[in-house]
């Protein structure tokens, strides 16, 4: 009897894990049917910047939202894979997937220097000290001659090719793109959570006395996802680079980034699995639409509506829409139990 | 022959008779040419975006309407090369970020289908959005981005009619070099500028024209826009004490520098400024006082009126709008508008291709425009190069043109503080 | 540089310094009283600008005498902004600090739209006032009689804070409530009230540096941006919730961000300030004054 009663939850357990998996493939190959049907090239910028944002705030969710480590600064690692990836293509003429690589790997060790001394600060503190690293980094790329300081970088024209992620026109194969780095991030967020690491970050959540006697392996995993984390973020920057085929410190490196990454997974859920893009899909799209339909009247309700949006979401919703469906799943399960 | 088929005879005959379908389309139909304006109307410039509306719509009105104003387009309705067809700006607001001034740009293009696109007080911006405008082949004019860089990069569709930053600060160095040669004492400059492109852009080659031109360059300050407090910055100029002080910083930071000057005691002997904030009536509501004598590069001077009664007639058409006098931003975006439109008007076609084409052949004399320049004329690279800049100096609460001397009316009191 | 030269950079790092923590006391307060960051911090100066320039423009009166009512009108604002947002975002039960970091940032950009809405982008100026232009001349150094006065203005707030906070009932309702919130229920304090009071508190003393900071500085929308930026640095230099600690590193900021520009490129003034916080956090990771 005992044997069974233990077992059971384990194969269910299982069984959710596949079918989350199954779930996520479906999810992730229906999105990719999408520009079958979209052709219009303004609804496909929305849906690349959606996914985009999905993405780096599922990387940004794996610091912040599984291990709760509410970082405000992850602009940093978008502006090191954004800078890398153009200074690497522009001035040696390395492809923009070997520059989004080293920018992923520059930024996980930047992650790693940092988290060091960040870690040791609790709360607020550590947000706030995410924010002021950010700004230096800022400051230090605005003053930086070789990285073109202000005047920032543009990328040559060049012709359509997916070795450099140039297209003039056709925005679909930077789709493809997001999709892939979605999927790569969800997946590597999917394992995680799974793995010892993910279980010690539960296990310190609930039990304040657990941190202590895993004070040093606990720290060691942070600083795991921290790298993880930035490494995602700055391949993110590298694509932004190569989407936009201009950057400057402004446009990759300014705070606005820093909540970008990790409003949609506070909206969406934090340290939920899908929080993140559930986030992005409401966010990215209502900031778009508002700003090209409200923004060109120069009253600025567009930012009303935007952070009336914001404000009520996060005051209804403390557990972000995802909230939403894991309590209603819980009511059915509770039905199903009577 | 029934109603219809009359009707579809008609539309047949009036097909075959002329080559330009598009045209007759305009005309019949009374439909109107989009042209998209792309300016910063939300964020920290939205001050730029909302004075700039009230100026491409200045220029809208006189484009579409009847006036006895001489500049092109204005006489008849709408464009006479186009049956009369008016225009209609579709405005988008970027909010100073590049990528979002790119996705604008391509939903005006794509959704809107505008002929053309005008834009967008940011360099930034206009970098984005003219690589866009290129790879759909329609024309992008930049009103009001100076950056010399946005010319140099061999794109087909981008025009410039307003000058850059490197002519304008040629102009306050020829003007130094007159002033020189008069006498005056000036041997050693002071730069004081912004750490965005436009303040880069404007101080490397303010730092070249002073070495090639033998003035010793005393302060070098880099500042970083919008600063709570510019004491030390200001305690640096005032050790240097420079002949010139050459300041391009926007509104807020021009009213802080002159706020901090005063505070500290200070008073510049000389001020030529990169117009930006010294040319904003903010600036002059709130530290007016302090600016006597200020020197300001310009594209465009108010008391040319006198001289020019077509810009007295804008200049009161702009104001009952907008509540303000034409400045050197405002009234390079509505020459914008107005440059364009008579493209399009001889183009007699809404083609991208064709109106890239007559905006080459343009050939404007300087009297048909509101502006100080000679003409408008374009080079290969886009850029016209007789966009002559003007100095005006702020004496008695107005500004009076200094320089050049055919365009000035009165002599630079020099040195202003003195 | 001049010995006087650099007297000067320092009295100016001193008087900003002193408005710098009165910007952040507030900010301060608030959270030591219930752990919460205002992320609308800036936007509650841009709104107490925006109140003494409308005030100045209606009643043509000083600013120095209008200073009361901003205040008045910032207490206001701050009961409202906790009756209205924050009582919510403390009720939440999970992510609390997300809750409360998200909710006030949608706060603000919904103050700063209804700013743009209400006033329009344009800089705004206070034209003539009874300060205004006039400057006192140590020996060679300058001090600009409004920022003495926004300093004289920040010490005589901080010895009110202090007697309000040691000396009155309402103090000790405070204290006690961030002692232990669960604790005051029982002896009748009612959490909630002095909850929205000292957001109102917190509201009022930003108010009352937006008031002398309205004397002398442009206004516009997006004003608040680098002030608040300054004051979580402020804040978090000092240590959360240590009023004292919100003066020094309100001036240590003031002077250290004066004489950085001195000394490398006054583009980068604002890396010596972060650099030295930074410092700081890693020895002592709850700022000078804090407490854990």
């Amino acid at each position: 009897m005992s044997d069974i009663a233990v077992t059971a939850p384990i194969t269910s357990f299982v069984a959710s894990r596949r079918r989350q998996l199954v779930i996520a493939l479906i999810v992730f190959a229906a999105i990719a049917l999408i520009p079958r049907a979209v052709s219009d090239v303004y609804t496909m910028n929305v849906l690349i910047l959606t996914l985009l944002f999905a993405a780096l705030s599922q990387s940004w969710n794996i610091l912040g939202g599984y291990c709760g480590q509410v970082s405000l600064g992850h602009a940093l690692y978008f502006g090191i894979g954004a800078y890398a990836t153009s200074i690497l293509f522009v001035k040696f003429g390395i492809v923009a997937w070997g520059g989004m690589l080293f920018g992923g790997i520059l930024s996980a060790l930047v992650a790693l220097a940092l988290g060091y001394p960040c870690f040791r600060l609790k709360g607020h503190y550590f947000s706030i000290a995410t924010i002021v690293i950010a700004e230096i980094g800022l400051l230090l790329v605005h003053n930086w001659d070789y990285g073109g300081a202000a005047l920032g970088i543009q990328w040559p024209f060049n012709p359509d090719s997916w070795w450099t992620l140039q297209f003039a026109r056709n925005k679909v194969p930077y789709f493809y793109f997001v999709l892939g780095l979605f999927a790569v991030t969800w997946l590597v967020t999917y394992a995680i959570v799974e793995s010892r690491w993910g279980y010690w970050w539960r296990a310190v959540k609930d039990d304040p006395d657990a941190a202590e006697s895993l004070g040093v392996t606990v720290f060691n995993s942070k600083m795991g996802a921290a790298a993880i984390s930035a490494f995602f973020t700055a391949i993110g920057g590298g694509f932004y680079a190569a989407f936009v085929s201009y950057i400057d410190p402004e446009s990759v490196m300014h705070f606005r980034f820093s909540l970008l990454m990790a409003l949609p997974a506070v909206l969406g859920g934090v340290g939920s699995l899908w929080g993140p893009a559930v986030g992005a899909l409401i966010l990215i799209p209502m900031a778009e639409l508002t700003r090209s339909y409200l923004g060109g009247t120069g009253s600025g309700l567009d930012l009303v509506i935007y952070g009336l949006l914001v404000m009520v979401v996060s005051l209804t919703q403390p557990e972000g829409i995802m909230g939403i469906f894991k309590r209603s799943a819980k009511k059915a399960d509770a039905k199903a139990e009577a | 022959m029934n109603r219809r088929e009359v009707l579809l005879a008609g539309a047949a005959m009036s097909l075959a008779s002329s080559p330009l379908m598009g045209t007759r389309a305009f005309a019949q139909a009374g439909a109107e040419i989009p042209i998209g304006v792309i300016w910063p109307l939300s964020g920290p410039s939205a001050q730029i975006g909302v004075d700039a509306k009230h100026a491409l719509e200045t220029a809208a009105e006189i484009v579409n309407g009847s006036f006895d104003i001489d500049v092109p387009t204005a006489k008849n309705a709408g464009l006479a090369g186009l049956g009369n067809a008016r225009i209609k700006l579709i405005f988008a607001d970027h909010q100073g970020d590049p990528q979002k001034g790119r996705a604008e740009a391509e939903r005006l293009i794509t959704q809107d289908k505008v002929v053309a696109l005008v834009g967008a007080f940011h360099s930034s911006v206009s970098a984005t959005v003219s690589a866009s405008c290129e790879r759909y082949g329609i024309p992008y004019l930049a009103a009001d981005s100076s950056s010399p860089s946005l010319h140099r990069r061999n794109l087909k569709f981008f025009f410039r009619a307003a000058a850059h930053d490197e002519m304008f600060s040629g102009g306050m160095f020829d003007f130094l070099d007159a002033q020189k040669k008069a006498g005056k004492k000036i041997e050693t400059v002071g730069l004081f500028f912004e750490d965005t492109i436009f303040g880069t852009d404007s101080s490397n080659v303010q730092r070249k024209l002073a070495a090639d031109r033998g003035y010793k360059v005393v302060a070098d300050i880099k500042y970083r826009s919008n600063s709570p407090s510019l004491t030390s910055e200001v305690q640096q100029i005032k050790s240097a004490d420079p002949d010139v002080l050459l300041p391009s910083s926007y509104t807020t930071d021009s009213i802080l520098l002159m706020k901090t000057m005063d505070e500290l005691g200070y008073k510049p002997k000389n001020l030529v400024a990169q117009a930006a904030g010294f040319a904003d009536k903010a600036t002059f509501d709130a530290v007016g006082d302090k600016l006597a004598g200020l020197i300001s590069r310009a594209s465009f001077s108010i008391d040319m009126a006198a001289k020019r009664p077509s810009v007295a007639k804008v200049n009161e058409m702009f104001k009952a709008r907008a509540n303000r006098d034409l400045n050197d931003n405002t009234s390079r975006q509505l020459t914008s508008i107005l440059v364009l439109a008579d493209a399009i008007d001889r183009a007699k076609s809404t083609d991208g291709e064709k109106i890239r084409a007559a905006l080459a052949a343009t050939d404007t004399p300087g009297e048909k425009t509101i502006m100080p320049w000679k003409r408008i004329k374009f080079g290969e690279d886009g850029q016209n190069v007789d966009a002559d800049p003007v100095l005006i100096q702020y004496i008695g609460g107005k500004f009076v043109t200094v320089y050049p001397e055919n365009v000035a009316i009165a002599t630079a009191k020099w040195p202003m503080n003195g | 540089m001049t010995t006087q030269a650099f007297l000067q950079v320092l009295a100016s790092g001193i008087l900003i310094g002193l408005i710098y923590a009165l910007i952040a006391v507030g900010l301060s307060l608030i959270f030591g009283l219930m752990d919460v960051v205002n992320f609308a911090h800036g936007e509650f100066l841009m709104l107490a600008m925006y109140a003494m320039f409308g005030l100045v423009l209606v009643t043509a009166i000083d600013p120095v005498l209008l200073m009361p009512i901003v205040v008045g009108i910032m207490f206001v604002v701050g009961v409202s902004a906790y009756a209205g947002v924050i009582r919510f975002a403390m009720r939440a039960k999970a992510n609390p600090g997300m809750v409360q970091i998200f909710a006030t940032f949608g706060l603000a950009l919904v103050i700063q739209g209804l700013a743009q809405y209400f006033f329009t982008p344009d800089y705004r100026n206070i034209g003539n006032s009874w300060l205004g232009g006039k400057t006192l001349n140590l020996g060679g150094v300058f001090l600009p009689w409004p920022q003495i006065y926004g300093g004289v203005i920040s010490l005589l707030a901080f010895g009110g804070l202090y007697l309000l906070i040691t000396r009155t009932d309402f103090g000790k309702a405070l204290e006690a409530t961030r002692e232990d919130q669960g604790a005051v229920a029982l002896v009748g304090i009612d959490r909630n009230r002095v909850f929205a009071l000292g957001w109102g508190l917190g509201a009022a003393l930003v108010g009352l540096s937006g008031a002398v900071l309205a004397v002398f500085y442009y206004i516009y929308p997006q004003v608040g941006g680098p002030f608040a930026l300054i004051a979580y640095v402020t804040v978090a230099l000092g240590g959360f919730g240590s009023i004292f600690g919100a003066l020094v590193a309100g001036l240590i900021v003031g002077v250290v961000e004066a004489l950085t520009a001195l000394i490398l490129p006054p583009a980068l003034k604002s890396v010596g300030v972060y650099s030295l916080y930074l410092a700081v956090l890693f020895v002592r990771p709850s700022g000078l004054f804090g407490r854990l």
